[in-house]
């Protein structure tokens, strides 16, 4: 090993970091879409009442969890503190974190449908469709904003491009409201079948909405914290 | 029976040749990292530019610089000291410079062969010929450049990039505009080349050349860049609006015309720090004394453009791979800043006979992109390590050729 060691005077080597922290943030946020991609289509098949292969995709969206986690630990352990970033480094961390809470809630969630084969009322389904479907946009509005980032971050954050990315985040909060909307309609509709059925069916119900309309809040934290780093 | 006279120029001459080699493998490598890192040039092409613009930069604007480090340190005509003792305290400090150089090179320290020589020559000024014998005046408007170039590095990068943004990136259809931009300010390059060879240089007296007619060269050959630039440049077309990815493949052809500027400007400053000692003891020990009339010969700078291509093209293939393939987040747009903001740096202190680190500017031209918000990541705490080399290279490099001197006064029995 030491005998690899290369001797030269470089400061320059020392100034510039090998990788960049913002196509890190792309490649953790390739696991993140892919991963709800995987979960998505999985919940579709789920409320559909076909439970076939839905441990498979538990299993693919740990590994996707435990992936990205590593993305995120070189990430955050080789950001330097003298680091020297055209955005805040603390926003940017806040960015990543809410990122990655998105994976724990989907993993979390995978795990706890596959626990319970929870059967969804055929007269709900399609709403609990409808809702995937807007949580699925919302993550894919994400992926885009923060891609745009690389365009911002070459450009030296002209005009242009940072109102790209902001439409972008509009476009996220957007989503995230209609998710919000879809949501309260899922539990109105749950509560209004409350009779028929058992009350551990009401409370599993009731936690899927809730757990995967996370996932879009934790979309809209992400967008807003790339809103804050963008800001001049 | 050789006259020791020339024993003396030989073996001198070896350890300059030396320097320069080291010269050559290491600083090149930090001045055209940034061309190999954003993928302009391979390393193998970066090596023999490298090599023969650092000679050509040697030869024709390298004695401005040779000629401050030869006479405007040490007061050579002092009555203080004789003409043995100068001829041993030129060879110590380039041997002082010399070793320290190795170590540091051996340690990876930022430390600049530039601070290593003036270091050396102080250190044998004041033990030699006391206090009053360093000119005091010049060395520290050389220290003062040392702060100021990486600054002025810096400040030049930030503009330059900035006006890329403003100019480039900050429309809808970039390639556009960088097809003008680009070779505009690539004229600009062009014309401080160019002029930096026609003023006040041998080439400018051989041909009889006024200031006059060294600018209206400068900038004709500018417009004939500017305009073969826009031509060859003419077909690259855009794939839609915000193609900054075919901007960046404009730049990296533009680059190799700076990395080029690079290696001149290198080559114009820092082949003194090899061969300026020795240019002081070739008159001495021929018996002339050194004025402002004696030139410094051409074959000595032609022996330090060697030995800087030669490091280059043997360790500094290892070197410029290394650190070319540790930074390559950088892309052309800001190498091109880098090396333009460096280059001209370096190139204008050349003019000013101000001997100057190269490998700082370009940290300082860095950190000027980086400002500019163009750098995804810079680590700042190099800077720490630069300073800290600033304050240590100086009494460490005079300590050494102190002790270098006494050991040689011993052998030689002066």
């Amino acid at each position: 090993m030491d005998k690899e060691k290369d001797h030269f005077r470089a400061p320059i080597a020392d100034t510039l970091r090998r990788k960049s922290p913002f196509e890190q943030l792309i490649e953790h946020m390739c696991k993140v879409r892919e991963c709800i991609d995987i979960l998505g289509k999985g919940l579709i098949r789920y409320y559909t009442g076909d439970y076939k292969g839905f441990s498979e995709i538990t299993k693919k969206v740990s590994k996707l969890e435990h992936e990205a986690d590593i993305i995120k630990g070189n990430l955050r352990n080789h950001l330097p503190t003298h680091l020297f970033m055209p955005v805040d480094k603390g926003k940017f961390l806040w960015a990543l974190r809410e990122q990655d809470a998105i994976l724990d809630h989907a993993e979390n969630l995978a795990h706890m449908l596959d626990m319970r084969h929870t059967i969804i009322p055929k007269s709900i389904q399609e709403l609990f469709i409808e809702h995937v479907n807007l949580i699925m946009k919302t993550i894919s509005a994400m992926e885009e904003a923060v891609v745009n980032i690389r365009d911002l971050v070459e450009t030296s954050f002209v005009k242009r491009e940072r109102e790209q990315t902001k439409e972008y985040i509009y476009k996220i909060h957007e989503l995230e409201n209609e998710a919000d909307k879809k949501k309260y309609e899922m539990t109105k509709e749950i509560y209004k079948l409350e009779k028929n059925l058992k009350p551990m069916d009401v409370y599993h119900l009731l936690k899927i909405a809730d757990w995967v309309d996370d996932i879009a809040d934790h979309a809209e934290n992400v967008s807003d914290w790339l809103r804050a780093m963008i800001a001049k | 029976m050789i006259d020791p006279i020339w024993l003396i120029i030989g073996s001198a001459s070896v350890i300059a040749f030396y320097m320069a080699w080291s010269i050559g493998s290491n600083d090149v490598a930090n001045s055209m990292a940034t061309a190999v890192g954003a993928k302009a040039i391979t390393f193998k092409q970066a090596v023999i530019i490298a090599g023969f613009l650092n000679i050509i930069g040697a030869v024709f604007v390298g004695s401005h610089v040779t000629d401050t480090v030869r006479k405007g340190i040490v007061d050579v005509n002092s009555i203080n000291i004789d003409t043995q003792i100068l001829l041993i305290g030129f060879v110590a400090s380039l041997l002082s410079a010399a070793i320290w150089v190795t170590l540091s090179t051996w340690k990876e320290m930022p430390v600049s062969t530039t601070h290593s020589i003036i270091g050396s020559l102080m250190g044998f000024g004041l033990i030699a010929g006391g206090v009053e014998v360093v000119m005091w005046g010049k060395v520290s408007s050389v220290i003062a450049s040392w702060i100021l170039s990486p600054l002025f590095g810096c400040i030049i990068a930030f503009l330059v990039f900035k006006i890329i943004v403003k100019t480039i990136f900050s429309k809808e259809y970039p390639v556009r505009s960088a097809r003008i931009v680009g070779p505009i300010i690539f004229g600009f390059t062009a014309f401080l080349i160019v002029s930096s060879l026609f003023l006040k240089t041998s080439l400018s007296k051989n041909y009889g050349f006024s200031d006059f007619d060294g600018i209206l060269i400068a900038t004709v050959a500018a417009i004939i860049v500017v305009i073969l630039g826009i031509f060859a440049l003419r077909k690259i077309k855009d794939k839609g609006p915000e193609d900054y990815h075919t901007v960046e493949g404009i730049f990296r052809k533009l680059q190799v015309g700076t990395s080029c500027y690079v290696a001149f400007a290198h080559g114009a400053n820092d082949v003194a720090n090899a061969i300026g000692p020795v240019a002081s003891i070739i008159p001495l020990a021929q018996g002339i004394e050194i004025g402002s009339t004696v030139e410094v010969p051409m074959w000595l700078l032609l022996l330090g453009g060697m030995g800087i291509a030669i490091g280059c093209l043997t360790w500094g293939r290892r070197v410029m791979r290394t650190v070319g393939s540790r930074i390559t987040s950088l892309t052309n747009t800001r190498g091109f800043s880098v090396d333009f903001g460096a280059a001209t740096t370096v190139l204008i202190a050349s003019k000013m006979g101000l001997p100057i680190s190269t490998s700082h500017t370009v940290v300082g031209a860095v950190i000027g992109v980086g400002l500019a918000r163009g750098l995804e990541a810079v680590d700042l705490s190099i800077i720490k390590k630069i300073v800290a080399s600033w304050l240590l290279t100086l009494p460490i490099a005079a300590g050494t050729c102190i002790v270098i001197f006494f050991i040689l006064r011993v052998i030689f029995g002066i």
